[in-house]
């Protein structure tokens, strides 16, 4: 069996991530960009509250990645001036596992992936390989804002030792509710706070079952 | 279950004993249109040599590593919208004639090896009986200009372990791997680890590479090789570290090579398009030559080399990547 503990999701409005960042880090990654940065906030809330471990797995997706540094980086490399070094390293969307094992999280493998947001149960199922080699799997979905959405960053944990909520992946998807990487979590952990009858979500051809398990 | 590299093809450039399945068209015009040539010339080579039946090859799903995507396409249409990555992969499944799940991977210059650890991950779960990996990183101005910035690039020719290396030289390349639960080599053990000093750093710890070695022999049981391919890319300090790193793991060096003066650094690409030349060449009964490297650095001390590969059975295959991914894979023959 599979359990996720610590289901944290993170919504921020763009002009309060230097803020929230300042607050977290005690300073802005200004070198790691802000796509690092919205990893990191989201990660490390969720490590905060999942229980301790010794090794680390950090599977993490989002359908665009660094699309903003990737944006000022086309615009620097196109006005023919030389690209700036940290506009560039900014556009590498994996840099937040290397940030996470600078801050001692015993990160054993990590993969950052581009998925469709219907894709989100892969994910997990991919994690859940990873439970053969890692005691916790930390799994997350990040997307950067587009015009004056909020900044996405939601992150769990997936582990065998048993936790709160037991999870698998269903044979049939039929009956399972609709469910994209913009809401998927959010309705697990709204779930989390009264759970009654297990909670069946689809994204593509996947589904899901979570329950509560004490 | 075990996991096997099935069947291998690429695009890149060449060197002698280093036979890429074609050589990639001249660099210019339509991006995507480039894109779609080498993808289906690619496919139909790999097509050939996986000998899937066609039922079993259009359920594949599609691993893509590559850490700039269709960047170039991008670079060409300044006013279009940046696509998603994800709809990269399913467009070169597309093209592969691949109609199972699409997911692209970046982890830099590991990314291609990162899917195929993955791959590996779901063969031997057993949730797919084979898994397409693709290896992509084609011309584009950003990846140059970055590199360049980074003061990463070398002002002549790549040099492995040479010590009149002065830095890297990107390449272009489009590697495709299917892995499967049989064929020629086994996917002993795939290790890939998180260097926290590497971020931006301009080479990898010695000490992570060494450790990252220890695992993947470890996890493949095994004490020693009979080839180790090289991530050396001409880097002075890059190859430095991977020097001292092999020379702390191997009481007694293996045979070396390394394909980065062949076929330049191709990134994200690497894992997959190194392989498929590797397994080629051997496939061949030769080593290859290490393109760009001439003499031995006392400092290093390592000598790359052609040789005779009848009696090669287990291989050890490093990468690492900007950002501070480390990788190797443990091949055996079967």
């Amino acid at each position: 069996m599979t359990y996720l503990v610590a289901p944290t999701v993170l919504r921020i409005a763009p002009d309060a991530m230097a803020a929230r960042t300042r607050e977290r880090f005690g300073g802005e990654l200004r070198r790691a960009g802000s796509f690092a940065q919205l990893c990191l906030l989201g990660a490390q809330a969720c490590l905060d509250s999942a229980p301790e471990r010794t090794s680390l797995g950090v599977l993490w997706a989002s359908r665009h990645g660094a699309r903003a540094a990737a944006r000022t980086a086309l615009q620097e490399a196109a006005s023919g001036e030389p690209v700036m070094p940290f506009t560039f390293v900014a556009t590498q969307p994996h840099l937040a596992a290397t940030l996470l094992a600078q801050r001692s999280a015993p990160v054993a493998r990590a993969a950052f992936v581009h998925v469709e947001p219907s894709d989100w149960p892969r994910l997990l199922g991919l994690a859940q390989t990873w439970l053969a080699s890692c005691e916790q799997v930390l799994v997350g979905w990040v997307e950067e804002a587009a015009e004056e959405e909020a900044h996405q960053s939601d992150w769990c944990v997936l582990q065998k030792k048993p936790g709160e909520i037991s999870c698998e992946p269903l044979r049939e998807a039929r009956g399972a509710l609709p469910s994209t990487s913009a809401d998927w979590l959010a309705r697990v952990a709204a779930w989390t706070a009264a759970p009654r009858e297990p909670l069946a979500l689809r994204g593509g051809s996947e589904a899901w079952r979570f329950a509560a398990s004490r | 279950m075990a996991s096997f590299v099935r069947a291998a093809a690429v695009a890149s450039a060449s060197a002698p004993e280093v036979v890429p399945d074609l050589a990639l068209p001249p660099a210019g015009g339509d991006w995507t249109k480039r894109a779609e040539t080498i993808a289906r010339a690619v496919a139909a080579a790999l097509k050939s040599k996986a000998g899937l039946p066609q039922s079993e090859w259009q359920q594949l799903p599609c691993l893509v590593g590559s850490s700039s995507h269709f960047i170039g396409a991008r670079e060409a249409q300044p006013d279009a919208t940046l696509g998603p990555p994800a709809e990269f992969a399913v467009q070169l499944a597309r093209w592969f004639d691949a109609s199972g799940a699409a997911m692209a991977v970046n982890t830099a210059c590991t990314s291609g090896l990162t899917a195929l650890g993955l791959a590996r991950d779901m063969v031997e779960s057993g949730a797919c009986p084979h898994v397409l990996v693709l290896g992509v990183e084609l011309a584009n101005r950003l990846t140059g200009a970055g590199f360049a910035a980074l003061g990463l690039l070398s002002a002549t020719t790549a040099r492995p372990c040479d010590p009149e290396r002065d830095g890297l030289v990107l390449g272009e390349a489009f590697g495709a791997v299917v892995v499967s639960g049989s064929g020629p080599w086994r996917l002993a053990s795939v290790e890939i680890k998180v260097d926290p000093s590497g971020f931006a750093a301009p080479a990898p710890n010695e000490a992570v590479i060494a450790k990252v070695m220890d695992a993947a022999l470890s996890a493949a049981g095994w004490k020693e090789i009979d080839l180790l391919k090289l991530q050396a890319g001409g880097s002075p300090i890059g190859d430095l570290a991977e020097a001292r790193a092999v020379r702390s793991t191997f009481a007694a060096l293996p045979r070396m090579v390394s394909l980065k003066g062949a076929i330049g650094h191709t990134l994200g690409a690497s894992g997959p398009a190194e392989l498929a030349l590797l397994l080629d060449a051997l496939a061949r009964g030769i080593v290859p030559p290490t393109a760009g490297f001439a003499r031995v650095d006392p400092e290093l001390g390592l000598q790359p080399q052609a040789a005779d590969a009848t009696s090669i059975r287990r291989v050890l295959f490093n990468l690492a990547g900007f950002g501070g991914h480390v990788a190797s894979l443990a091949l055996e023959k079967t």
